[in-house]
């Protein structure tokens, strides 16, 4: 066969397929496909608009969430005597996977305590921005000196800031997070 | 365990081991991966006891349960160690010891890398029926101002105890009590205070035992080991370093049989922190102000080229690159051959030659098989503590013979069998003495030779010093060839040098009358005369390297005068001390966590010094700080990385040509043991094996006399404290003679390391009863000897004659009192209102 585009057995040997479009633009039929979409649409609106707002006003108003939420850590202290409950074992660094938790501990001097047992954590670091929020560390403590909080509100302007020290880990959080109440 | 033994196949669990009649079925397991728990087994302690029955196997053909540890290998003995009944032995024993172990593991400070969590997962129950009350002891407590105790988690496997009395043999830690009562403790709870106590903590598979210095420091997973070498002494001890956080946080052994046998002093152990300490040397400084590098090398640089050839230096703590890039510095572009590595003087190039023949030199570890060993003229407590050790090993285990011959008593006497005592300066004479001795003639030396001769494998551990006399390394080589050492496999001479790398440093060229590899080379001047040529003004310009004189060599007072008269000091220092004061230039050093580098162990052994830790912000790699003042100097080295400057190094030493980095390797290599390695001797003829020169020693001329204390025929090795005939008979005006000693403890490693400080030594002078009681002193009265003031310590076993005192202290070093020749003293004794 030849392929010679002007011959006219070529030509006869191409098959031609023919495209569906759909109506064209415009006009009468047009307009009223357009404000019959329209309209589908604002049914689902009109219908959701007797619900009332759904927006959060954040931040005047937060989510509450779940009591076993996994937000900001918390290091606790003994009620009754006051002293911190980490021991400074590292075995939250350990269990760490994403190895944001810096411990040097030191021993207690007899007189001035400041854990129940014979070492402290001297330093207590979390990177915040570096902590996967996986709860391990609070799994790993056999103090339970170390525990997830509620806290979700970590933005800062500087990194370096993310890094949470001991002491701002003990210290109760500012700003609460509302918690779910039952059955909600 | 005889080496001999006969190769047997044993079956562990269905698999055939193969082992070595006679070796313990612990082992063969090992060696054939079968795992078996253990707490108390621990080769290097010596024989098992079999005290915490946790490596129970069932043995077919025993009816009851055996310790593998303390089980020999039989031909065809068919083991078990997973079956039921073992299962429940093992988690009987678990058990047992969980009933008075605390649940400590998150404040204690073993967890992470403890054997008894370990095999408390493995092989424990998981629970415990037990639910009594525990045992109580008062805890930590304070076993040393170096170890705490904490005795609630001890399980008594005990190895401490075997350490201290079968290892270091200071026989000071005991089980006390009986049952669950029983506890790790010393008589009357004084501190236990020896040597090497910071092993103890390595061996402890709880956490009983832990290190003062590391305490909480940091889990196993926050840390990284990095392994290097110790060279605070000659030992060279492999250590690893625990690092966090790129510092040094703990040193532990990292186990190597040829060079230490796994064991540390504590030197080494607790010496870390001066790293960090402030009296570090972190930046240049220029006539005692910091300046930068590019000031600091140019005002070297000029300081240098000022000096027109009439420079000198002196290496003393430098890896084998360092000595050599020295070397090259001094001969190559200074044009000058005044170069040493000794604090005094030594032997000549050709006896060192001669010395550093392969079939005269000992390796540590012939000590072991050794059948007779001769320490000579140094305590290796103080030289080189882990040979100490050693040398106890041979004796216990292998039944070796000992005899000592030094000037002064050492720790090693109560188990010779022969000593010897000549007085300080008669090193050389007494070494002629024995060497005829030992060929038959009838001297003073005869008692000790008579151990000696025809013993069989003959190890001659020597101390450097006796070879600051003339003579005295040429009788060495007249007793090595009186007991045919070229010619017995494991016998030969092993030196304790002064300084760590003072082999390597030989070897490398830092020497007056030798080049790199020892070859032959222009005749330069020694330390000595180095320090005479300052004075005198024949040389001007000074560069010590790692060397700090006015602490560690001899006769300080000319030395003062040395470094004042030079008009140029080039300093390269760790910490600042009294030399740095009087430098014009002071350039950091690296510490041997920081270094990179070799460094060369008496023995032969290249060792590699790894970089383990961070280095202060402005210390930079001294061979690149050597190769830039080359540069600056006009000699282009080519090298600009420790790989280029070992090549450069094993180019030019014949005795290292063709040893690779990886061959070193973390084990270190002996340059003798590689295939065709280079005899030391280049050129000069070789004499045959010659039997012993008949007719004394070569100083024939000098016939003083020597003091000979022989031990009581009865108790083996037992001094007498009669003193000697023929001693060295006291001066008519009451003078003494004057032998000093380097203490272990003396050295900047005491006062830099906090935790060392209780050990600092005060100067003492260790007097004979005879003399203080003609001098009517007591222990503890304060004396003064030639302006040094001190403390008289009578000691049953020095001559009558002689007064000791130390080296390297820091208030009165005896140091200042030597000047190369011998030295009299005179003791005035100072009332209490006068001192
Ligand atoms: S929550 Fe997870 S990632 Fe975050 S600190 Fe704890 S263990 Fe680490
Ligand atoms: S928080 Fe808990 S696990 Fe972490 S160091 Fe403290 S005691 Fe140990
Ligand atoms: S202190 Fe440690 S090494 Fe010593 S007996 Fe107890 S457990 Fe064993
Ligand atoms: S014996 Fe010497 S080399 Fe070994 S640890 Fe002690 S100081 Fe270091
Ligand atoms: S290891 Fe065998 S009894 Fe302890």
């Amino acid at each position: 066969m030849s392929f010679d585009p002007k011959s006219a057995s070529y030509l006869d040997s191409i098959e031609v397929v023919e495209v569906q479009r759909g109506p064209k633009p415009g006009g009468v039929g047009g307009a009223y496909r357009a404000f019959g979409e329209t309209l589908r649409g604002l049914k689902t609106t009109m219908a959701r608009l007797i619900e009332g707002p759904m927006t959060i006003e954040y931040p005047e108003e937060k989510t509450p969430v779940y009591p076993r939420f996994r937000g900001r850590h918390k290091l606790h202290k003994f009620e009754d005597t006051g002293l911190e409950k980490c021991v400074g074992c590292s075995l939250c660094a350990a269990a760490c996977p994403a190895d944001c938790i810096r411990v040097v501990a030191a021993e207690n001097i007899p007189g001035d305590r400041v854990s129940a047992g014979e070492r402290y954590a001297a330093v207590y670091e979390i990177n915040l921005s570096r902590c996967i929020f996986c709860g391990y560390c609070e799994i790993a403590c056999p103090f339970d000196a170390i525990t997830m909080g509620h806290d979700y509100e970590m933005a800062d302007y500087d990194r370096r800031d993310l890094i949470f020290t001991k002491e701002m880990l003990l210290a109760e959080p500012v700003e609460r997070t509302p918690l779910k109440s039952e059955g909600e | 365990m005889s080496p001999a033994g006969r190769e047997v196949t044993i079956t562990i669990d269905g698999r055939e081991v193969p082992a070595v009649e006679g070796e313990m079925l612990h082992d063969a397991a090992r060696k054939g991966d079968v795992e078996i728990p253990y707490f108390c087994y621990e080769p290097k302690l010596g024989d098992p006891v079999g005290a915490c029955r946790m490596c129970l196997v069932e043995i077919e053909g025993i009816p009851k349960l055996q310790t593998s540890c303390s089980t020999p290998v039989r031909e065809g003995m068919v083991v078990h160690t997973r079956t039921e009944q073992v299962k429940e032995a093992q988690n009987s024993v678990v058990e047992f010891l969980l009933v008075n172990h605390p649940l400590d593991c998150p404040v204690c400070d073993k967890g992470g890398e403890c054997p008894l969590q370990d095999i408390s997962y493995g092989w424990g129950p998981g629970k415990s029926r037990v639910i009594d009350e525990k045992r109580h002891f008062e805890k930590p407590i304070e076993l040393s101002p170096l170890v705490a105790i904490d005795r609630e988690r001890c399980i008594l496997c005990y190895r401490c105890v075997r350490f201290s009395q079968e290892v270091s043999e200071d026989a000071q830690l005991q089980l006390i009590e009986r049952g669950d009562r029983t506890y790790v403790g010393t008589f009357d709870d004084r501190p236990y205070v020896a040597p090497f106590q910071g092993n103890i903590t390595d061996i402890c598979p709880v956490g009983a035992l832990t290190n003062y210095t590391y305490r909480f420091r940091a889990r196993p997973w926050d840390i990284e080991h990095a392994g290097s070498v110790c060279t605070i002494c000659p030992s060279q001890c492999n250590v690893s370093f625990t690092v966090r956080d790129e510092k040094v946080k703990r040193v532990i052994s990292r186990d190597n049989h040829e060079v230490d046998d796994g064991w540390l002093c504590d030197r080494g152990r607790y010496g870390f922190e001066m790293f960090d300490a402030p009296e570090r040397v972190r930046e240049p400084q220029l006539k005692g102000g910091a300046v930068s590098w590019e000031q600091a090398l140019e005002a070297v640089a000029e300081g240098l080229r000022r000096a027109g050839g009439k420079v000198a230096a002196i290496a003393g703590d430098a890896s084998n690159e360092e000595g050599f890039l020295l070397q090259r510095i001094l001969r190559d572009a200074l044009g000058s051959p005044h170069i040493d590595s000794r604090p005094s003087r030594g032997p000549k190039a050709d006896v060192l030659r001669r010395l550093a023949e392969p079939n005269v030199s000992a390796k540590v570890r012939d000590i072991d098989e050794a059948d007779a060993i001769l320490v000579l003229g140094t305590d290796p407590l103080h030289s080189s503590p882990i040979l100490d050790l050693r040398v106890r090993k041979a004796i216990r285990r292998n039944g070796a013979k000992l005899v000592v011959a030094t000037e002064r008593p050492t720790a090693l006497d109560g188990g010779a069998e022969a000593i010897a005592r000549y007085a300080p300066g008669q090193a050389a004479h007494f070494v002629g003495e024995l060497a005829s001795a030992i060929g038959g003639s009838d001297n003073v030396a005869t008692p000790v030779a008579e151990t000696l001769r025809d013993a069989g494998k003959v190890v001659v551990i020597w101390g450097e010093r006796i070879a600051r006399e003339d003579g005295a390394a040429e009788a060495l080589l007249d007793v090595a060839a009186a007991t045919n050492m070229s010619t017995t496999d494991g016998a030969g001479l092993l030196e304790i040098p002064d300084t760590t790398n003072a082999r390597g440093l030989r070897e490398a060229g830092c020497l007056p009358d030798a080049g790199p590899g020892l070859s032959d080379t222009t005749a330069g001047k020694s330390t000595e005369e180095i320090r005479e040529a300052l004075i005198s003004g024949e040389l001007t310009t000074l560069v010590l390297f790692g060397a700090d004189p006015l602490r560690d060599f001899p006769d300080t007072p000319a030395w003062e005068e040395a470094l004042t008269a030079a008009d140029f000091v080039l300093t390269f220092s760790m910490h600042d001390n009294a030399t740095t004061a009087k430098s014009d230039v002071v350039l950091p050093l690296e510490t041997h966590a920081e270094k990179d580098g070799t460094v060369t162990h008496p023995d032969g052994r290249l060792q590699r010094v790894r970089p383990s830790a961070s280095r202060p912000e402005n210390v930079v790699p001294n061979i690149l700080v050597l190769s830039e003042l080359a540069t600056k100097l006009g000699l282009d080295t080519g090298i600009d990385s420790q790989p280029t400057a070992f090549q450069a190094l094993t180019n030019a030493v014949t005795l290292y040509n063709g040893i690779e980095d990886e061959q070193i390797g973390g084990r270190g290599l002996r340059w003798q043991d590689r295939e065709g390695a280079t005899s030391a001797r280049t050129g000069t003829e070789q004499p045959g094996p010659g039997g012993p020169p008949e007719g004394g020693s070569p100083d024939t001329q000098r016939d003083a006399p020597i003091s000979m204390v022989q031990p009581d025929p009865t108790p083996r090795g037992v001094a007498s404290a009669d003193p000697p005939s023929g001693g060295p008979s006291t001066a008519a005006n009451g003078d003494l003679l004057l032998g000093t000693y380097r203490d272990l403890w003396a050295g900047p490693v005491t006062e830099l390391n906090p935790p060392l400080k209780f050990l600092t030594p005060q100067q003492r002078v260790e007097i004979s009863r005879t003399d203080a009681e003609r001098l009517d002193l007591k222990s503890g009265d304060k004396v003064r000897v030639n302006g040094i003031e001190a403390e008289a310590h009578v000691k049953e076993r020095v001559p009558a004659g002689v007064v000791f005192m130390a080296e390297g202290v820091s208030d009165g070093n005896a140091n200042a009192l030597l000047n190369g020749g011998p030295v009299q003293v005179k003791i005035e004794k100072l009332d209490e209102a006068t001192a």
